[in-house]
């Protein structure tokens, strides 16, 4: 396949100025709460305590509109000129800024594929990524995300948090132990805001044909982490910090589902050599303390979740109905007439359900977009379950149930296997 | 060619620093001398130096390697006599060379008859013409210099019962200026050189002349009023003779020895010379430009002297710790290599003997503003022995051809004040002067071309500078200006080939030629201006308007 | 008279017995030509199948999407489509062939007429086709966001779409057949004219207080309750 040719010209040459660096630090999209240049900060403050001594670059997306000399703007007033010194850094070397310029913001896919060519290219040692979602960069969490790649040849470094107990249920709950048992693959933070890895798997993920995908373009996280994991590359987990507000302002669940789910089961279609015949699984060190889990009091409309569940299974019924195995299907439309507080989504049922919808989704029984979209009420009713079930669990107690969960996966892989190369009847 | 009356020919000079010791013996004893200076002085003009600068060659136990002088109007019966000096500054002068010497005064030798008068007894007339003291708590939290070998600045005299103050080492006792004996009596000793024809002094560890309570005993006032009035009478009775001053301090510390023009008319840009070592490995412009950023302007009439190396370790005191910790493990891993917070390497060994960066090195010294100096050796790429003690790994004998003692002596080799390198790569046999002068393409003869190109141009001496900043941090690129004549000067600091492109609207219309081999390169219009260089080249581009 | 009448019993069967004596050759050619067909359908579809399958067009189907489409709409995959639409076509031309050979003026004139109006047949079935497959589309779509958003009335939404979507199809697939043309333009012109500006007024200016608490209700609320849930990444 010939590569299509994707880096802006004005890009490379920033690129030729460089050269090669030992560290590079790609940031893809900014919090829009946070200053951009608060950010250039932290990460030039971590070069400046910790790598004082290597050749490093940020990289910057630039998706804002451009006032008439061409320096970026925006409405947080985030003018920042290129390579201009940030106050207090003081460093052996120029630290470089190079800034790839978009029409409009880019997609996080799109901003990946340029930060691993712009690391492929200066054949960078060790790189990291840093999102929007990034809300607790410091200088610490960012040495900790290069070091293993830099020193340690790790070639993926995903990240670990100090999480309330009921935060990242969509991890805890499903992708982290469905990604865990389809793929082997041992990495919890599959989606992560910040990550680690090293120029070969930069390098080999950039020559895939993927980045056309829509799922790709949209959330490539996933699919760089089971990569690395199902492609033999060393992985770590690297213990970060706190991750951040158990709430706050949420995305659309929809949303959401469409980006990971969707993603997810895109890396299932795809990489069905991987996990459909073979029950490999790689392993991933903790560096750093474990995670730990808090559980300080929270104000969570439960009620209103476990609406949301029983009106969208009562109404997605035909829907769920293409989708679902009949037992599957009768169980879940049986436990939605339980009472809120007799109502638990027994994790056997949980699992079943996903594979359910992952095969479905294989199949294409209906839109697949819809099969996505069609798992929201039902992974509202598995957080109120969660939510009901562990209000009082201890961390370790939370964990247990984790691994519990995580072998039941395991347990029904044979399930989705059937259910996959099964002949199905296209339904309406 | 006779000497020409320029007050300011220090600003055009090409400086050659060597000690006679190390140079050329006429007599067999082992030891360079004067004689065989002078019969080197036809060598000295071929390459193109326009002053040397002498180490000390006075009378001296040799316990600092002349910088403990015991006689300040004599010359080492080691080196010759007074009239065979006087006989090398004329020749010297006939070639056109100006001669430049020590004039070290913050201290002499504990064996100078002015400190055994004075510490015979604490009535002796000279008593007070050092800094004597009943105990050693004045002066606290002044620095020691020699932090490998002294342990105080204090020194406890046996003879008299007291201490003495001394900067440097202990058998080198300050003199006190708040005398004004002491003064009046160096001030002869300058006039007695003066009076024989030397063109200049360089004011060793003029820094610590004055000391007082409460402060770390350096650059103050009453230094700068020492100075100056030495300054006042060598204008008045002596006009065209420089004064550089020794002062390994910030460039802003430095500034003030400047003055208004009325103190010296040199001095040594010290934080520059590790910065280029250190931009060189690090490939980055960064710490070279910074420095240069941060250096003060200095009076029309004076002049920073820049150097790579000197008979001194390379000095790591004006950089971070953090910066010493790199230029240790990049240039000294070894030890043996480090002394006093420096490295005590040549040049060439320093660079592994990569000629494409001792070149690119003396590029920039040549290229940058500031008057040069080349230490002797270097011009052809000595070596250096770092199992000599001290510093003396890089005051061996100068290389001159590959017969007996290196040409050096005719002396036994076992009699040599310190033994030739004879290493495979930089021994004598392989780095000579008799080789390199038959050979268009060896390094000596590319540093004359380069000071030949030098002197053509006024510009590098008394010149602008102005940076431009191209992306590429492996490029380091300046212009130098002076009236119309303009100079670009394009450095690749990285092992590997760099495109730059450089901004030079200002001089659209502006046609670059290369100076060394007169080529014609494309004008300069609007766009960025592409180069490419390979590894560690450099351009030297005279820009003309035609 | 007996014999007159005898002679026409007579003469009228012998022109049956010729009647039939013609017709017979052309309808058992007719069959043959029909029979010859089926086996000329039989062998192409086979031989089509065959070579679609070598050249792997399912596959290919599937990553355009069209299989998808094909599966919605209850077909068989593209190759198995695609020669069974050439054994229908191969065999149908046969049936006309055959037809047409047995002589009948008016048949023939109608078969004629058939084969005039069959383009438009296709474009009705493909109308009908892609209408229903976006009406199940949309309405599931609406089905899905009104269900995730908490509207209590997710399925109305739903059936009304799917309604409008299978009117204006089916409207659509009359007017291509040109079957009482004009009196279905002008019913579904007048009633969904009709059904806009009552919506418009009724929403417009009886429903503007409803309409504003029903936004304000549904921006506010759904950004308080989402606060209340915890992130679940």
């Amino acid at each position: 396949m010939s590569e299509d040719t994707f880096l802006a010209d004005d890009l490379l040459r920033q690129l030729i100025s460089v050269g090669e660096v030992d560290l590079l630090v790609g940031v893809s999209s900014h919090n829009p709460a946070t200053p951009i240049h608060q950010a250039i900060q932290v990460i030039e403050q971590s070069f400046q305590q910790n790598f004082m001594r290597q050749r490093v670059v940020i990289v910057l997306m630039d998706g804002a509109s451009k006032d008439g000399d061409g320096t970026a703007i925006d409405q947080n007033e985030n003018a920042l000129p290129n390579n201009g010194r940030s106050p207090g850094i003081t460093s052996l070397r120029t630290i470089h800024r190079v800034t790839a310029n978009f029409l409009t913001e880019p997609l996080p896919g799109v901003a990946l594929r340029t930060i691993l060519a712009v690391a492929d290219l200066l054949r960078a040692r060790a790189c990291a990524v840093v999102t929007s979602s990034s809300t607790n960069l410091t200088t610490d969490s960012l040495a900790r995300l290069l070091l293993p790649a830099y020193r340690e040849k790790f070639d993926y470094v995903a990240p670990l948090y100090r999480r309330h107990k009921f935060q990242g249920l969509l991890i805890r709950n499903l992708l982290y132990p469905m990604s865990r048992a389809v793929f082997g693959c041992p990495i919890r933070e599959i989606y992560p805001s910040e990550w680690g890895f090293s120029a070969s798997l930069a390098a080999y993920c950039l020559n895939q044909n993927v980045w056309h995908e829509d799922s790709i373009r949209t959330r490539p996280e996933a699919w760089m982490a089971i990569s690395a994991a199902t492609s033999d590359y060393r992985c770590c987990q690297a213990y970060l910090g706190d991750k951040g507000a158990l709430t706050g302002p949420t995305p659309n669940i929809v949303d959401i589902l469409r980006q990971t789910v969707g993603s997810l089961f895109w890396c299932f279609e795809k990489d069905q050599d991987a996990w459909l015949d073979s029950d490999k699984t790689a392993s991933a060190p903790t560096l750093g303390p474990a995670q730990e889990l808090t559980s300080e009091p929270t104000d969570m409309d439960r009620h209103r979740i476990f609406e949301m569940f029983r009106s969208g299974v009562t109404n997605l019924e035909p829907v769920l109905g293409s989708i679902l195995d009949q037992e599957t299907h009768a169980e879940i439309k049986s436990i939605v007439e339980l009472e809120e507080g007799k109502f638990r989504f027994r994790p056997d049922l949980w699992v079943r359900t996903l594979y359910d919808f992952a095969a479905s989704y294989h199949h294409a029984v209906i839109n697949r977009d819809h099969i996505v979209q069609a798992l929201a009420p039902l992974y509202r009713g598995m957080t109120h379950s969660f939510l009901v079930e562990h209000a009082d669990s201890s961390p370790a107690e939370i964990e247990a149930a984790d691994e519990m969960l995580c072998s039941e996966f395991e347990l029904q892989k044979p399930y989705l296997r059937e259910r996959w190369k099964a002949k199905v009847e296209v339904k309406s | 060619m006779a000497l020409r009356a320029d007050n300011l020919w220090y600003k055009d000079a090409v400086i050659y620093q060597l000690h006679v010791r190390t140079f050329c013996d006429s007599n067999g004893d082992g030891i360079g001398d004067f004689q065989g200076l002078t019969q080197r002085l036809d060598y000295l003009q071929d390459l193109g130096i326009t002053a040397i600068w002498l180490l000390p060659f006075y009378p001296s136990p040799l316990r600092d390697d002349g910088y403990d002088i015991a006689d300040y109007t004599s010359v080492h019966s080691s080196y010759g006599t007074l009239d065979d000096f006087q006989v090398f500054l004329n020749e010297a002068h006939k070639r056109g060379i100006r001669v430049v010497v020590e004039l070290v005064v913050n201290h002499t030798s504990d064996q100078h008859p002015w400190f055994k008068e004075s510490r015979s007894s604490r009535d002796n007339p000279k008593r007070d013409w050092y800094v004597w003291s009943d105990t050693d708590t004045k002066y606290q939290g002044v620095p020691i210099v020699f932090v490998d070998t002294e342990t105080s600045n204090w020194a406890w005299d046996p003879i008299s019962k007291s201490y003495y103050w001394h900067r440097f080492f202990s058998h080198q006792p300050d003199l006190n200026f708040d005398n004004p004996e002491v003064f009046e009596t160096v001030w002869e000793v300058v006039k007695f050189w003066l009076n024989l024809g030397v063109d200049g002094f360089r004011l060793d560890a003029v820094a610590f002349l004055v000391e007082r309570e409460g402060t770390l005993c350096e650059n103050l006032p009453e230094t700068h009023g020492i100075i100056k009035e030495i300054r006042k009478r060598v204008d008045v009775a002596y006009p065209g003779t420089m004064l550089l001053a020794e002062a390994n301090q910030w460039p802003a510390d430095v500034r003030a020895y400047f003055a208004d023009g009325d103190e010296f008319h040199a001095a040594f840009h010290f934080p520059l010379m590790p910065r280029m070592f250190m931009g060189l490995k690090l490939e980055d412009r960064k710490p070279i430009v910074e420095i240069l950023e941060q250096t003060p302007d200095i009076p029309e009439s004076c002049q920073w002297f820049i150097f790579l190396r000197n008979h001194d370790e390379l000095t790591l005191e004006m950089v971070t710790e953090i910066e010493r910790d790199y230029m240790y493990d990049e240039y000294a891993m070894d030890k043996t290599m480090r002394i006093n917070r420096g490295i005590r390497r040549r040049l060439a060994p320093l660079m592994n003997n990569d000629r494409r960066r001792v070149e690119l090195m003396n590029g920039m010294l040549m290229s940058m503003p500031g008057t040069p100096i080349v230490y002797y050796g270097d011009e052809i790429g000595m070596g250096d022995n770092i199992y000599l003690g001290d510093r003396n790994g890089v005051r061996t004998p100068m290389q001159w051809s590959s017969t007996l003692n290196a040409g050096f002596s005719s002396a036994d080799p076992e009699r040599l004040y310190a033994p030739v390198i004879s290493n495979p790569i930089y021994g004598y046999q392989a780095v000579n002067v008799y080789a390199q002068e038959r050979s268009e393409h060896s390094l000596l003869s590319w540093m004359r071309s380069l000071i030949r190109v030098r002197n053509g141009f006024r510009v590098f001496s008394r010149g602008t500078m102005q940076f431009l900043t191209p992306g590429n941090h492996r490029v380091l690129a300046y212009i130098r200006r002076l009236g119309e004549e303009i100079v670009l000067v394009v450095n690749n600091l990285s092992s590997s080939a760099q495109a730059v492109e450089l901004d030079v609207q200002e001089y659209k219309g502006y046609v670059p030629i290369e100076m060394f081999g007169r080529s014609l390169f494309p004008r300069f219009g609007t766009a960025p201006y592409l180069l490419t260089l390979g590894p560690y080249q450099f351009y030297w581009f005279q820009l003309r308007r035609i | 008279m007996k014999e007159t009448i005898v002679q026409g019993l007579h003469q009228a069967y012998s022109n049956f017995v010729h009647m039939i004596g013609e017709f017979l050759p052309h309808f058992l050619v007719m069959l043959i030509i029909i029979a010859i067909g089926f086996v000329v359908a039989l062998v192409l579809k086979y031989l089509l199948r065959t070579l679609l399958r070598l050249t792997r067009l399912d596959r290919v189907s599937e990553e355009a999407g069209a299989s998808r489409v094909l599966r919605l709409a209850h077909l068989p995959p593209m190759s198995e489509l695609l020669s069974r639409s050439l054994f229908w076509v191969t065999w149908f031309g046969f049936i006309l062939v055959g037809l047409s050979m047995l002589g009948v003026a008016s048949l023939q004139e109608q078969i004629s007429r058939l084969l005039r109006f069959l383009p438009e047949v296709f474009v009705a079935i493909l109308i009908m086709f892609f209408g229903v497959a976006i009406a199940n589309f949309l309405s599931r779509a609406a089905l899905l966001a009104a269900v995730n958003a908490g509207h209590a009335s997710a399925r109305i939404v739903a059936w009304a779409i799917r309604f409008v979507i299978w009117i204006l199809a089916i409207t659509m697939t009359l007017e291509e057949l040109g079957l009482a043309r004009q009196t279905v333009i002008s019913a579904f012109s007048i009633v969904f004219g009709a059904t806009m500006l009552g919506l418009a007024i009724a929403f417009g200016l009886g429903g503007q207080d409803m309409a504003r608490r029903f936004l304000e209700k549904y921006w506010g609320d759904a950004r308080q309750e989402r606060d209340k849930e915890p992130q679940p990444l």
